[in-house]
């Protein structure tokens, strides 16, 4: 039994509702259970085999909400074999509890904390430089990467099962999302570099130079535990009062 | 019904953030221009959106962590900024962006509490569905899934506006009081943008982030001290 196309295009759509009820309890039981629950109702035509799946799938589940699709496609993947009785119900409980973690781990390294803030910082400088058009487009170029990738993994867990793991570890997304993270931290330098560069024939460069100085003075304060709330209260009141007494020491008082 | 809109606006956001999508469009590059243009004034978004995505470029919800709701900040600074810059007739700039982001960024944090509120109803919802399966309900109990999505969207709806107003109405009053204060605030804002590049550097977790960081940040550096060379070269 192969699921039509349809079905599956079903189910991705509804893997965008992954964590629209994510609790403490169960995490994403309730979304993969809504996203895996037309391809079920393809595989089971006797409806207590089908309440049976419907119940199996409402275990606790989480992962990172992109590389889930994967988990999903290689649910149905054994639901398939499940439904033509090649393996017990088991299966498919198992198959899920031993991918989560894992691919959790990789896909919050790789898209929530390299992928995501690199198009952040590369969507900075392109409104600093480009307008609202260089923001859009930002958008639209992460949306392209994000959305394939997502249909990417629900294919690949599809087809291969448990092979999935190891076309995603041919893929080295840890090696990718060091290097994202990198070119990021340089972006957010080169946001500031624009910024502090950009009126500077209009409005001199002593508060450009002040900025470079709060850039370098903030990154060493956050990298020894500041937080950033706090931090950046007494950045804006510092600036703030130093520009006044600055103008105040300028005139003589 | 500019604030009815803002609503709306932040309720699909807090949606979008995490129970629907996650495509970046609540982030604060995304979100400051579309409440900019939905208000009137794109180009006061725009004047926010890279200082706040940099800002809160950390705020990821990795494994059960829940981060400061920067969608609901975004959405009351951006907010309260752009009404504020219209009332003063001035647009938004760096004195009403400051004193915006000063009002309004706590609210994120108290977006972090409101998320704790989401989790407990949905709970509720998982209890529900369990029932429901149990009485034989199987697809109509799945598509109680979609009811999680409701609580996120009445905390955009309600608390978005609300501090905006605050926003907006509090700033006006503190530049017509003290009009001589701008330039200084100007000075607050150009502080503000440049920790908020240091807080994106620090939030990409990476031990070569520094060296990118800094050497980015000293090429622009250098750009100013040419310029100021050629500003004090052509005094001459």
């Amino acid at each position: 039994v192969r699921l039509p196309t349809s079905t599956l295009a079903l189910v991705f759509a509804r893997s965008f509702f992954l964590q629209a009820a994510w609790n403490r309890r169960g995490m994403q039981n309730l979304g993969f259970a809504y996203a895996i629950d037309p391809a079920l109702a393809e595989l089971y035509a006797d409806p207590e085999k089908l309440a049976e799946a419907r119940r199996r799938h409402l275990g606790f589940f989480n992962c990172q909400p992109y590389l889930a699709a994967a988990i999903l496609g290689g649910a149905i993947h054994h639901e398939e074999k499940i439904a033509r009785g090649e393996e017990p119900a088991t299966a498919v409980v198992q198959y899920k509890s031993t991918l989560q973690g894992p691919l959790a781990a990789i896909g919050d390294g790789f898209f929530w904390t390299a992928l995501r803030p690199f198009f952040g910082a590369a969507g900075a400088v392109a409104a600093l430089t480009f307008g609202l058009w260089g923001v859009a487009f930002v958008l639209v170029v992460y949306n392209v990467v994000h959305l394939s990738m997502r249909a990417w993994f629900l294919k690949v867990g599809y087809d291969k099962g448990d092979g999935v793991v190891a076309v995603i570890a041919r893929r080295n997304l840890p090696v990718h999302a060091d290097r994202l993270r990198a070119v990021g931290a340089g972006l957010s330098g080169l946001s500031g570099a624009v910024w502090m560069t950009h009126d500077v024939f209009a409005e001199g460069v002593e508060p450009q130079m002040v900025g470079f100085a709060v850039a370098v003075l903030g990154y060493l304060g956050l990298s020894r535990g500041g937080r950033v709330l706090p931090l950046s209260y007494a950045v804006v009141v510092l600036g703030t009062l130093g520009a006044f007494l600055a103008t105040r020491i300028r005139a003589g008082f | 019904l500019e604030y009815l809109v803002l609503g709306l606006i932040a309720g699909a956001a807090a949606v979008e953030r995490k129970g629907f999508l996650q495509a970046m469009l609540s982030r604060p590059i995304a979100l400051a221009p579309i409440i900019g243009l939905a208000l009137g004034d794109g180009q006061g978004g725009l004047f926010l959106a890279p200082a706040l995505e940099l800002y809160w470029l950390g705020a990821v919800s990795l494994g059960a962590a829940v981060p400061v709701h920067e969608a609901l900040g975004t959405a009351v600074i951006t907010g309260g900024a752009v009404l504020a810059g219209k009332a003063l007739g001035t647009g938004v700039d760096g004195a009403v962006a400051v004193l915006a982001v000063l009002l309004g960024a706590p609210i994120a944090t108290l977006g972090r509490r409101a998320d704790g509120l989401v989790e407990r109803w949905n709970e509720r919802l998982a209890v529900q569905v369990e029932a429901r399966m149990l009485a034989g309900q199987g697809a109509a109990a799945l598509r109680l899934n979609l009811w999680g999505l409701a609580v996120p969207f009445a905390i955009g709806l309600c608390l978005a506006p609300v501090g905006a107003a605050v926003a907006a109405e509090g700033i006006p009053g503190i530049l017509r009081r003290a009009p001589s204060s701008r330039p200084y605030l100007d000075a607050g804002w150009i502080a503000y943008a440049a920790f908020s590049c240091a807080a994106g550097a620090k939030a990409m977790r990476a031990k070569i982030a520094p060296v990118w960081f800094f050497g980015t940040l000293a090429l622009g550096a250098i750009v100013v001290a040419l310029v100021a060379g050629h500003i004090i070269v052509g005094a001459r």
